[in-house]
């Protein structure tokens, strides 16, 4: 990092912070039940990254981290929302129905999963440039992502949950490399992940044609 | 120059199929486009095999094609051609039975492009971010041609595929991001100066082993599933069996092996960097469990097209097992063995797709037997098809699958050997005890003769002949760029 020591040292210290909050956005999640809001915490998530991305980008002179801040900024904080609140407003499923394992159990899991993060993280603290624990974050995020993915039947939750696990593993990409990816590599990510919500959607409006629900625990004709 | 024309050709393509509306139009391109890709990766094999240090490049270092990825091109482009034959006459007659809108008709023509494209990119590109970028498109491009049918199965079918696909693909790319970081450490600045495959494996031996380590483990979870490496292959029966004939061929045919060759490119950078076995140990145990799994599947199968997709499940584990024995012969072997299953399964899938519009109805008790009589044509080439997939020679499944046996024998890992001939003998019995009573027993239904066609005859005789022709007669630079492909896998720089 090549900037005064006053603006890296207060980056150093939000960075970890920003990530905290993003972990806290991830239990708000786990926890709601209403498909808007569910969509706005996702969003809110996908800000506090860019705002990361931006930090990183503004004190190391990373150009391009700067650009993947706005492209996040355009990409999951306001397209993506845009796009999946207008989704459910056209197949009018407002709330999430009963999860497999309640919410205080999910939340214990959690907790567990987020210890689980910090421990796998803990021998590659030396690897990383931005902040510490950034990487047991990341790692967190991706595995409570993945239980989201598992706990909920809605199409709709699960489309969210594989965004916020891809979330952790861009929080951890910067955590690596204060320079994060090459800007090909990101502007392929970001490309990839628009159009793969936009074909998502196209699919979840199709089973709740089809299916009069997007239930997914409904989708179990295929077997053997 | 030449890759980048071999990229752009399915591309264009497929932009100009989505400004055309004509079917007849549509078929045209599809065909003209992918006999181009064909003889274009033909042009790149002579290029890679006479090119100095057998590396073409294209596009500064943006693109990037050694022996494996010329090998891989080219399958991408044999199967491509098949099926967009095959689908000329599938497609019409869909339409004209009214089992598809043409729209759905035109939607096939135009994702076929970009799927085949997603593929191409997978094996030419240098950056291994964009390679994960390319896996991903080739799921995305997939799963609509998967959900084609919009049944409610075939919906099944595709949100299980894009899930499972999805989570997958997102435990690759922080193997990708893991990757990146494990060669920080030594790049010493901030930023790597290229995340190109060339550099990566140049400084394979300064890169951080125990970051390297954890990266391969997420790339083989994230790239195993697509290629439907067994736990992770639930999705794949399902997905195979949904799609129609044309995609299914492609999906069993070329895009599994696409994610095995993404599998491949950790694998080799791993070794380099670990000199351990440890990947290849990976693969050879889940190439091992996937052939294992698929077994008890395809005894008890009931339904034709899930039955051959397991059985493609028994191939990329065997592909995988060959790869993971690690000796030149074992990979020689499975490098041949997927360029021949990628003969002989699309056209297992066309004669299914056949049956399919005859009796709609893919199961075996619904279709009873007697299908000699009643389709004959389609019956003879499945037969001969389904000799040739079960590794009886001479078809030249039979000699790559000695190969890797043999190869297993010499080099004392005559255990696993022994574990995946078990594995494919039971295969075969269930293969020949569906087969048997498919083709020869007495018809169920009544249904009058099929009238056969002779572009749809044509779309399956072409693929065993080249089959059987390549069985016996093996060119010498296919063994060349075989041998040299080889070589890359084994640890040739």
């Amino acid at each position: 990092m090549n900037s005064s020591p006053q603006v890296v040292d207060f980056a150093v210290g939000l960075i970890p912070l920003l990530a905290a909050i993003m972990l806290v956005l991830q239990l708000l999640l786990l926890a709601q039940r209403m498909l808007v809001t569910v969509i706005r915490v996702f969003a809110l998530q996908s800000l506090l990254l860019a705002v990361i991305a931006g930090v990183v980008g503004y004190t190391c002179h990373a150009w391009h981290v700067t650009l993947v801040a706005v492209l996040t900024v355009m990409g999951k904080v306001l397209f993506l929302p845009w796009l999946l609140e207008r989704l459910i407003r056209r197949v009018r499923i407002e709330q999430e129905i009963s999860p497999w394992l309640n919410m205080p159990a999910s939340l214990f899991l959690c907790g567990g999963l987020t210890l689980l993060g910090y421990l796998v993280a803990r021998p590659f603290a030396s690897a990383e440039r931005v902040g510490g624990n950034t990487l047991a974050v990341a790692v967190a995020l991706v595995l409570t992502g993945f239980f989201l993915l598992i706990n909920r039947r809605k199409a709709l939750t699960q489309v969210l949950a594989l965004l916020t696990m891809e979330n952790g593993v861009m929080l951890a990409a910067i955590a690596f490399s204060s320079h994060g990816m090459p800007l090909v590599v990101e502007l392929g990510i970001f490309f990839d992940v628009v159009i793969a919500v936009m074909v998502l959607g196209l699919l979840v409006f199709r089973i709740r044609e089809t299916f009069a629900s997007m239930d997914t625990s409904r989708l179990n004709e295929l077997k053997g | 120059m030449s890759l980048i024309v071999l990229l752009c050709v399915p591309l264009v393509a497929g932009l100009l199929s989505l400004v055309v509306r004509h079917v007849r139009a549509l078929e045209a391109i599809n065909l003209l486009a992918f006999g181009t890709v064909t003889f274009l990766a033909v042009r790149l094999v002579g290029a890679v095999l006479v090119a100095p240090g057998g590396v073409v490049l294209g596009w500064g270092e943006f693109l990037r094609a050694d022996a494996l990825s010329a090998w891989m091109a080219l399958v991408v482009g044999v199967v491509s051609l098949g099926s967009s034959f095959y689908a000329v006459g599938y497609f019409r007659r869909e339409l004209v039975e009214g089992q598809l809108t043409v729209g759905r008709c035109r939607e096939f023509y135009r994702l076929t492009h970009f799927f085949a494209t997603a593929m191409l990119l997978v094996v030419l590109v240098n950056n291994l971010g964009v390679m994960w970028v390319a896996v991903e498109g080739t799921a995305l491009s997939s799963v609509l041609l998967v959900a084609l049918y919009n049944r409610k199965t075939s919906l099944e079918a595709a949100w299980k595929y894009i899930m499972l696909g999805g989570v997958g693909l997102v435990l690759a790319l922080f193997g990708t991001v893991l990757t990146y970081a494990a060669a920080l450490g030594h790049a010493g600045g901030e930023a790597l100066p290229s995340f190109d495959w060339s550099s990566m494996r140049g400084m394979a031996s300064q890169l951080d082993p125990k970051l390297m380590r954890l990266a391969f483990i997420f790339l083989f979870v994230g790239y195993g599933t697509k290629a439907g490496l067994a736990p992770m292959h639930s999705w794949l029966p399902d997905a195979h069996s949904e799609a129609p004939s044309p995609t299914s061929a492609m999906l069993s045919g070329v895009s599994l092996k696409v994610a095995v060759y993404a599998l491949l490119r950790g694998h080799m950078l791993a070794t380099a960097c670990l000199h351990s076995d440890f990947s290849r140990h990976l693969l050879l145990g889940f190439g091992l469990l996937s052939m294992i799994i698929a077994g008890p599947f395809v005894l008890t199968q009931k339904n034709l097209k899930r039955m051959l997709a397991y059985s493609s499940l028994e191939h990329v584990g065997l592909v995988c097992v060959g790869f993971g024995l690690n000796t030149p012969l074992t990979v020689f072997g499975a490098l041949l063995h997927m360029g021949y299953h990628a003969l002989a399964k699309p056209v297992l899938f066309f004669a299914a797709g056949n049956i399919h519009q005859r009796y709609h109805a893919l199961d075996f008790r619904r279709l009873g037997g007697g299908l000699g009589r009643t389709m004959p044509m389609t019956a003879l080439l499945l037969a001969v098809a389904a000799v040739a997939i079960s590794g009886l020679p001479p078809f030249g499944l039979f000699y790559s699958e000695l190969t890797i046996f043999a190869g297993a024998f010499v080099s004392h890992q005559a255990w696993a050997g022994a574990v995946a001939l078990l594995a494919l003998l039971v295969v075969f019995c269930g293969m020949l005890k569906r087969f048997a009573h498919l083709l020869l027993g007495r018809p169920g239904a009544e249904i009058s003769r099929e009238s056969w066609a002779t572009g749809n005859v044509l779309a399956m005789v072409l693929p065993l002949v080249v089959l059987l022709v390549l069985s016996i007669w093996l060119p010498a630079p296919a063994r060349q760029l075989l041998e040299r492909a080889a070589g890359i896998i084994g640890g040739a720089p």
